[in-house]
């Protein structure tokens, strides 16, 4: 992975010493709330309900075992000995004190990482792929570019005061796994027509109160023009963007105002006027990044392993396990491990301490020192031996994170909600557990398929509920919190916004809405491979809604009509 | 509706109420009460001196109901804070 040379160290320990000032003058009085706020957000340091919250920033979701280890200090010195992952693969602490937060971002600087720009109208941490470097179907390590990215956008003086927020993602895979299309831009590596590879750029998707999917603004961009490409898309967006309201500053309120093909000729126009040259990232500096992200030289191993045919055979719950978490590496004998944060009953992307402990050791110790961070708040040791599968996994059970959920309703994606998130309407933890309790049994699970379950507690979205393939959106009416559904959404490459489905439920009836909904999916899909979101598309939402509020609905749901306020 | 003047502690972020004397405390039962306009100025004014020798910041007043003389939360939101605490 990548290391900091001595640029990004005195750079990053000279922040920690401004901020460290800056603490120290507020508390002091020598800054009001008002100086003061814009400089603790740039420092990932919020005020939410209970506490301060510092958002750390994992770059594109790659960690090493160190790290890991040092948050698991981090959580335990500082705040209540746990830490909560985030869609946008970072790591939020919720109990932490303003008078600890130099300290704590110290510890940070100690092992590589900050917190710096995971907050304000800046462009944030880029987020990728979480199997890159190891996916069978990639065609190039998006890291190496999320890094440039990374470089070039960390205090770019010209994007540091943007309209609003801005987020990158990226890929190099076949499949999309890092929601690229719902991001302000989504890069795809692709190949050219002479097999080189390049950038497919999407621009303007994202969620929130007004959610867009990404349009493709550029089909093939050679890759030696990234930089200035991006930096035309910033300079348009920078001078147009609307300043002038919150809710219409973000880059997908400019893209679709003006049309993606004026949009399209701004940006050109504006590309044609930059020095390139000055701009672009020369050949020799991409190869400095691209060495820090050479593949491990993996022993050549047997793809066939007779002990863990064996235990799969013997131990349904470890094939499970392996059938649900365990994906193909793009090396015969290795394979890429998921771990879940997903118990059902506990809160959706959280690990406490011990636990961070217990996947740094196994990262250590079978997994070549790697840690991803998925933007479903999930883990992913990225290299493990097919024959230390079963090693990792007893490790993973006595840490109490064998749960064998990927990908299915159970996984669910969550935010913070009322419990502790400033913004909120509504809670979604509570709402998650009890979903997740009502779908415990795990064959119940594996039979309903792949599905997609997100909550957010607010329209802000950071919940991800409007790419949920079933949306659960906390709503607040009259001093109560309902919670609006919807249905269809997808965050992969067929990405898609859900469709209300209807009134409003309160909590209590949210589980039972959604048994209803899986029931009415279970009974009307063609079979067992048609998974929800293709039975939906075919469907309509016609039959879930009759289900959920017609006269033939089941009785929760005609209870959940009588308290919906229609 | 009566209120109460809550706040962040300024050096900790921890959920705060003014209570009688100016002194800030933890918990909402000892909250000061106003039940007229003049009374919750008085209060609020207490407030903005605490945020200026930053004692506290992000101070509001909010509803409370008083039931047998005690403030109580109306909202979910300030039942959360009230308890220090998530509800899970
Ligand atoms: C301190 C708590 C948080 C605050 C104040 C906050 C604030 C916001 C706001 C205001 C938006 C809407 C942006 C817009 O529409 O322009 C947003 C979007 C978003 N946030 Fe958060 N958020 C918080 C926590 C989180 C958490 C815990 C996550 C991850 C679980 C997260 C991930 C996201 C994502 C993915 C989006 C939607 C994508 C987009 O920008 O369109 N945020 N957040
Ligand atoms: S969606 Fe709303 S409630 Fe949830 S974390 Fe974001 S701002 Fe808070």
């Amino acid at each position: 992975m990548y290391r900091y040379d001595d640029f990004d160290r005195t750079f990053v320990a000279e922040r920690a010493r401004q901020f460290r000032g800056q603490v120290a003058r507020r508390l002091e009085g020598g800054l009001t709330e008002e100086q003061f706020k814009p400089l603790r957000l740039q420092n990932g340091l919020y005020l939410q309900l209970h506490a301060y919250m510092l958002r750390v920033a994992i770059p594109y979701g790659v960690l090493s075992a160190r790290q890991l280890s040092q948050l698991a200090m981090i959580a335990r010195t500082w705040d209540r000995s746990f830490g909560h992952f985030t869609t946008r693969q970072n790591i939020q602490f919720n109990w932490t004190k303003l008078e600890d937060a130099p300290a704590i971002i110290d510890a940070l600087a100690d092992v590589e990482m900050h917190a710096i720009q995971t907050s304000g109208n800046c462009i944030r941490n880029v987020t990728a792929d979480p199997y890159a470097g190891v996916a069978a179907d990639e065609i190039e390590d998006p890291r190496v570019w999320a890094e440039v990215l990374r470089q070039w956008s960390s205090i770019h003086p010209e994007f540091t005061f943007l309209p609003r927020k801005f987020k990158v993602a990226i890929t190099g895979a076949a499949e999309d796994r890092a929601a690229i299309l719902f991001h302000d831009i989504g890069l795809k590596i692709v190949k050219g027509p002479e097999g080189e590879t390049g950038f497919r750029v999407y621009v303007g998707g994202g969620q929130g109160r007004t959610p867009y999917v990404g349009l493709e603004i550029a089909t093939f961009l050679p890759r030696d023009r990234l930089l200035s490409y991006l930096e035309a898309i910033m300079r348009v967006y920078n001078l147009h963007g609307r300043r002038d309201n919150i809710y219409k500053a973000r880059i997908k309120i400019l893209v679709n105002a003006l049309g993606l093909d004026e949009f399209r000729r701004q940006v050109e126009a504006e590309w044609a006027t930059l020095d390139r040259p000055s701009i672009d990232l020369p050949a020799e500096e991409f190869t400095r990044i691209a060495a820090y992200f050479k593949p491990a030289l993996l022993k050549a191993a047997s793809a066939k392993d007779a002990d863990l045919d064996a235990r799969r055979h013997s131990d349904t719950a470890f094939d499970r396990w392996v059938r649900n978490n365990v994906v193909t590496h793009r090396q015969p004998g290795y394979k890429i491990v998921n771990i879940s944060l997903k118990e059902p009953g506990k809160i959706p992307g959280d690990a406490s301490a011990d636990q961070m402990d217990a996947v740094a050791d196994l990262a250590r110790r079978f997994g070549h020192d790697e840690i991803r961070v998925t933007y479903q708040q999930n883990l992913v040791l990225p290299t493990v031996a097919s024959r230390d599968l079963a090693a990792v996994y007893d490790g993973l059970v006595a840490a109490g994170l064998a749960t064998a959920n990927t990908e299915l309703i159970t996984d669910i994606i969550a935010c913070p909600g009322l419990d502790y998130c400033n913004l909120a309407n509504a809670r979604a933890i509570p709402i998650a557990q009890e979903i997740a309790r009502k779908f415990a049994d795990p064959v119940v699970v594996q039979s309903i398929g792949p599905l997609r379950l997100n909550i957010s507690g607010c329209i802000n979205a950071c919940g991800h509920h409007h790419a949920g393939n079933i949306g659960i959106l906390g709503v607040d009416k009259k001093g109560t919190e309902h919670y609006q559904i919807t249905l269809g959404g997808s965050p992969k490459d067929d990405a898609a916004i859900g469709d209300i489905v209807g009134p409003s439920f309160t909590a209590e009836h949210v589980p039972g809405a959604i048994e209803t909904i899986v029931a009415t999916y279970f009974e009307l899909r063609r079979d067992s491979a048609e998974t929800f979101l293709v039975a939906y598309r075919r469907l309509g939402k016609a039959p879930f809604r009759d289900a959920l509020y017609g006269t033939g609905a089941k009785p929760a749901a005609t209870a959940a009509l009588e308290n919906a306020d229609v | 509706m009566p209120n109460v003047v809550t706040a962040n502690n300024l050096r900790s972020g921890a959920v705060v109420y003014l209570g009688s004397a100016g002194r800030w405390v933890d918990h909402l039962i000892e909250a000061a009460i106003a039940s007229d306009a003049p009374a919750l100025k008085a209060l609020e004014t207490e407030a903005l001196r605490a945020v200026e020798s930053t004692e506290v910041t992000a101070v509001y007043a909010m509803d409370v109901a008083v039931i047998a003389g005690r403030p109580e939360p109306t909202s979910v939101r300030e039942r959360i804070r009230a308890a220090h605490a998530p509800t899970v």
